[in-house]
């Protein structure tokens, strides 16, 4: 069964046609990746699928349920890794996680099991604004499994990310349904089932299936 | 009962980073003693017209000193770009919206604490519970309009001509009626209880139309 169908998203930004026509099944358990030059639609369509954005016509269904009229339920179910990693820099990453906790209306103990799945135990008491960009990315990524989403929709997770940043992405996208836009093609062909790519905002050819390396 | 747990932890969360980076209070308290000192020098007052000047400067440096506070609630999330972060949660916008509108009313009681000594102070005005009593009230009221129109004009670029063009239209009840209670009061007369009654139905009305409001500002 199909958890993310789109049919013939469009987004425009005045006269600018950011996404055109974007049509998209994403099976249960399934990864995708979303390739594209820059400025090719990746970050708009991953807003979109992600709840973050209105699309400008289209229909998106995830889980069985409209995306426009149920946003806030879908979003229990979704984690989202934004381009900024939208952390408070006063609170520590532990405080971080557990203010979100609170949103997401998920169990305090997830914070500690989140900071040991994001590899940043050791510092969990350290500021946000004080740690580095990739440790930053790296709470961003926890903060978005922080309360066991079904599907996970990652813009360019691995743009701050170490060496280890693959596996952690393996780690967090196991057993999910996940979505992420990348320029890596080797790091989408190691992580993902499939591919989309997008130029200028439309789909070229057909979604690709990916040689899978585990 | 979540909503308010909600609330509660957007405020807290406000609070704290307010404490730890010490960014708004320590300015605003400056900026509202500067203000005072320098209507010391410029009003011409005695004994006999403080009591009717008073209350003119008080509103004018709380207006000015809430346009900052409540600015910079909304600003702070959208430069971090973690209010998207707390919307992709599903918890309610209203609950978001009332913490926010909460800790920036705190923050600027803070500032009232530090405004209302300083002016009895350079004023010789009397301070009294119906003078404190309608300025907290008129800072909810405040709170919630303020904080309604900064999350609107966050992500506008001239935000910071824009919030008291929206802004201050809506305050002027608070004004009118804060300025009365307050001028009576310092002028030794009783009698505020009227004017103390209508500060509360107005913040009623303002708290229930700005949380029903804050799911279309916020939510898109």
């Amino acid at each position: 069964m199909s958890a993310v169908i789109a049919t013939e998203l469009t987004q425009r930004f005045g006269s600018e046609l950011a996404l055109d026509s974007v049509d998209l099944a994403i099976d249960g358990g399934e990864h995708l990746a979303v390739l594209g030059e820059n400025g090719a639609g990746k970050t708009t369509l991953l807003r979109i699928l992600a709840t973050a954005a209105r699309p400008t016509s289209g229909r998106l269904e995830i889980f069985g349920l409209d995306a426009m009229i149920e946003r806030r339920r879908l979003r229990a179910r979704i984690g989202f890794v934004a381009h900024a990693p939208g952390l408070y820099p006063a609170l520590s990453a532990a405080e971080n996680l557990a203010f979100f906790c609170t949103l997401q209306g998920a169990a305090r103990a997830r914070v500690a099991e989140v900071l040991d799945l994001v590899g940043l135990t050791d510092i969990a008491g350290r500021p946000a604004g004080k740690l580095s960009r990739g440790a930053q990315q790296r709470l961003a990524i926890g903060r978005a499994v922080l309360h066991d989403p079904r599907l996970l929709v990652l813009d360019e997770p691995d743009a701050s990310l170490d060496s280890d940043g693959a596996d952690l992405l393996a780690r967090v996208m196991r057993g999910r349904t996940a979505i992420i836009a990348t320029h890596d093609h080797a790091l989408a062909n190691r992580l993902c089932q499939r591919s989309l790519v997008l130029r200028r905002g439309r789909v070229v050819g057909v979604p690709t299936r990916l040689r899978v390396v585990h | 009962m979540r909503s308010i747990s909600i609330a509660l932890a957007v405020a807290r969360k406000d609070l704290t980073s307010e404490w730890r980076t010490r960014e708004l209070v320590p300015a605003l308290a400056q900026f509202v003693v500067l203000a005072l000192v320098i209507a010391n020098f410029g009003f011409q007052f005695d004994s006999r017209n403080a009591p009717a000047i008073a209350p003119g400067v008080l509103w004018m440096v709380l207006v000015f000193a809430g346009l900052v506070a409540f600015g910079r609630a909304f600003a702070a999330e959208r430069e971090q770009a973690s209010l998207e972060a707390m919307l992709m949660t599903p918890a309610a916008p209203a609950a978001i919206f009332a913490g926010k509108a909460l800790a920036a009313g705190l923050l600027l009681v803070i500032c009232e604490a530090v405004l209302l000594p300083a002016l009895a102070l350079f004023f010789g005005v009397p301070l009294s519970f119906d003078v404190v009593s309608a300025v907290l009230l008129a800072t909810v009221g405040m709170a919630v309009l303020g904080c309604l129109f900064a999350a609107m004009v966050a992500r506008v670029r001239a935000r910071e001509l824009l919030l008291p063009v929206l802004t201050l239209p809506l305050w002027i009840p608070f004004m009118v009626v804060g300025g009365q209670a307050v001028q009576t009061a310092m002028g030794g007369g009783g009698g505020t209880g009227q004017a103390t009654g209508l500060l509360l139905d107005l913040d009623i009305l303002f708290v229930v139309l700005t949380s029903l409001a804050a799911r279309f500002v916020l939510d898109d």
